[in-house]
């Protein structure tokens, strides 16, 4: 690794970048998963006193404006070069940082649908230029080498923190733990803009070096080649099928209150210490492996959780009084393994899918296509079997036998193309 | 009210018990709730729950297995009562025909009971933890392997050769597999089990891990092997695998670390005959830039 090497030499301005990278990487994902996924939900409802679906609509609309504000600043960064110069970068992000303490503290006290509508807009939009500059960032600070364990470590963290703290969901408490945590970052941003030590100059060059990502090491990557797109599908999926499941398993007390929600500390505690060790193994095995088997992990990993899931809930139909104890931790602990692994793969996948000269436009089309957009539509199925009274049964089985499908669907299509190589392969060979 | 925490693993026992013993797990009928006068059951009757009652005159022909709840004998039971949790009474008029075990729970017979033989865990632990049992087994379970890694090794070597690797190359990533593979295969064979009808295939599933880890244990035996001064590999194997035993067992000597360590030797194999589809391919990393 790139990183212990550095340490080993003192080179401390190289290990800086790579925390500095981690931390921002951690908090903005802490960000979306905390305040955003679940403290928006609380404010609309209880602040504001919109209904669930009136809520889950507007978070559809986030997902929306930030997926074009995200592609068309991502397309814009790498035009005007803005996502090979870092200064450039931290001057967005500290803009971006800025805005999003603004309106993290002003939160808490919206009360009115407008209100809450133009609060959404804002953090749209401060979202859609955040994430493709965050993610362009990767280039400046960590090797390529490197990528698999970086991506590991921003999981893990966030995944901890959000697990052990706050263990209240109300956008209060949120709001108070996201400023607090963004302050320190809003005077690091700053002194490194407006007062940049000497190393940020040296920082700045190393796109020359790490730019090039993984996958793009054979010539530059486009985004209408497979080698894109397939990628960019299969993550789709992952987000679709967590996030379809998710939605219900929150909307479900029994589930929820046993596990991500369970007054119990030590179940936080439990979850946050899998999520770790997801991230751990996921950093390894992406490091280690095509990432085809990091893909192949996750969507075993999802339809194995929700065959979980699935099961208890026959076993309660069969057997009622089965219902009255307590649900099996070893449901949430593979959700939680799931997500760190396909979270870890994000993270990584695509600045390893771009160059200097595309990784803004490819960012912002991976995530927002494969996050957000994903976001959208599994929100607006969910909502479609809300209004339609689907079970909790039937709608885990669909998530499964979705997270199935993708699943074989990869190994066939692997297999497939293992025998379009062999038979071009042999077409090729002179008779 | 029965647990499901509780209840479902010994739900899986009892599925894994009837069906090693050739039960017809199909017909089983589980009570979880609820009470019970008992005059006719199907071949496997489990009370998980509630209260069951086979009276004085009835007379029922079958296996009663009870994992929770309360079961009261008073009646004649053609075949063997199994009690791994809850509550059991044998009462004064109650004829077990069949073998009657005690594994854990609340067990109460009558002095009028009459049964055909009990069998508690005391007596089970008592011959399982006789010293002289217990090393006749070890000694034999090694010799077995031994022999076993003197033969492949001279027909396989390759294949030990290129695990072994993998397990002295990269036991971080043989590690992460295995845990991977290790954690999600558990599940499964105990899920498929619930299922009934997957039992044969969960069976065959711990058969096939049990194999695969006894490889495991070959492969160390073939790498200490390899550093002793013995010239025939074959040899050198079977040599090694004794010597791997007798280091798990003083590993299991030490408290909490020994087993951990023990864990991580056995997850660092699997992984490392999985990646080298059991020694058939060398695990190469993909290649990243420097």
């Amino acid at each position: 690794m790139n990183l212990v090497s550095a340490v080993r030499r003192g080179d401390w301005q190289v290990v800086f970048g790579y925390a500095f990278f981690v931390a921002l990487l951690t908090g903005g994902y802490y960000y979306n998963v905390t305040f955003v996924q679940l403290g928006l939900l609380d404010l609309g409802t209880r602040l504001v006193g919109l209904s669930e679906a009136a809520v889950s609509g507007w978070m559809a609309t986030l997902a929306l404006v930030t997926l074009a504000t995200a592609i068309a600043f991502g397309v814009s960064m790498d035009r005007r070069g803005w996502s090979s110069s870092l200064d450039a970068k931290l001057r967005i992000l500290l803009g971006v940082v800025v805005a999003q303490v603004l309106l993290t503290a002003a939160a808490p006290f919206v009360r009115t649908a407008p209100q809450f509508g133009a609060w959404i807009i804002l953090a749209s939009v401060s979202m859609g230029v955040g994430f493709p500059a965050t993610f362009a960032l990767t280039i400046d600070f960590v090797a390529v080498r490197d990528r698999g364990a970086v991506a590991a470590a921003a999981t893990a963290l966030t995944y901890f923190l959000a697990n052990v703290y706050p263990l209240n969901w109300q956008v209060e408490s949120f709001s108070r733990v996201v400023v607090a945590a963004m302050l320190p970052g809003v005077v690091l941003l700053g002194v490194l803009v407006f007062r940049p030590p000497a190393f940020v100059g040296r920082l700045s060059r190393h796109h020359e070096q790490f730019g090039v990502g993984r996958f793009c090491h054979s010539g530059p990557v486009s985004v209408r080649e497979a080698a894109f797109v397939a990628p960019l599908v299969l993550m789709f999926g992952v987000f679709f099928v967590d996030s379809l499941g998710f939605l219900r398993i929150l909307d479900t007390p029994s589930l929820v209150l046993t596990s991500w929600q369970s007054p119990d500390f030590s179940m936080h505690l439990t979850l946050g210490v899998v999520h770790v060790v997801g991230a751990v193994m996921a950093g390894v095995l992406y490091t280690s492996f095509d990432r085809r088997v990091l893909f192949l992990a996750a969507f075993g990993l999802f339809s194995f959780t929700h065959l979980l899931y699935t099961f208890d809930i026959r076993v309660a139909m069969w057997f009622p009084s089965l219902t009255t104890g307590p649900s099996s931790p070893l449901n949430p602990a593979f959700y939680a393994v799931a997500v760190s692994f396909y979270t870890t793969l994000n993270f990584a996948l695509w600045p390893d899918l771009s160059t200097p000269d595309t990784i803004g436009t490819h960012s912002a089309i991976g995530i927002g296509l494969a996050g957000f957009l994903s976001t959208f539509l599994s929100t607006a199925l969910a909502l479609y079997f809300q209004s339609t009274s689907v079970t909790l049964l039937d709608h885990l089985n669909l998530v499964n036998a979705l997270a199935l499908l993708l699943f074989v669907g990869l190994v066939v299509g692997t297999y497939l193309g293992r025998m379009h190589t062999l038979w071009e392969g042999r077409n090729g060979e002179p008779n | 009210m029965a647990n499901p925490i509780e209840l479902i693993p010994l739900l899986v026992v009892v599925f894994l018990l009837v069906g090693v013993q050739g039960g017809a797990v199909e017909s089983m009928e589980i009570v979880t709730d609820g009470t019970h006068t008992v005059t006719e059951i199907p071949d496997v009757y489990v009370v998980g729950g509630g209260e069951s009652t086979i009276p004085a005159n009835a007379s029922v022909s079958g296996s009663v297995y009870v994992i929770g709840g309360t079961a009261d004998v008073q009646g004649t039971v053609d075949g063997d009562v199994t009690q791994l949790s809850g509550n059991l009474t044998l009462g004064p008029t109650a004829v077990v025909t069949g073998d009657t075990q005690y594994i854990a729970g609340s067990l109460d017979i009558d002095d009028g009971a009459t049964l055909e033989s009990l069998t508690t865990a005391e007596t089970l632990a008592a011959q399982s933890s006789s010293p002289g049992r217990g090393a006749v087994f070890v000694v034999l379970q090694t010799v077995v392997l031994a022999v076993a890694a003197g033969l492949l090794v001279r027909r396989f070597e390759f294949a030990f050769d290129t695990v072994g690797r993998a397990i002295t190359g990269h036991p971080v990533v043989s590690g992460v597999v295995g845990l991977l593979v290790t954690a999600t295969t558990l599940a499964l064979v105990v899920f498929m089990a619930m299922t009934i009808i997957l039992i044969p295939v969960s069976i065959l599933g711990v058969g096939v891990g049990a194999l695969t880890v006894a490889y495991g244990h070959l492969v160390y035996g073939y790498l200490v092997g390899r550093r002793l001064p013995i010239d025939r590999p074959d040899v050198s194997a079977a040599v090694g695998v004794v010597v791997v035993a007798i280091a798990l067992e003083l590993l299991g000597v030490v408290p909490v670390v020994g087993t951990l360590v023990q864990l991580a030797l056995v997850v660092v194999s699997l992984g490392a005959i999985l990646v080298t589809y059991f020694g058939l391919r060398p695990f190469e990393p993909v290649s990243l830039p420097t």
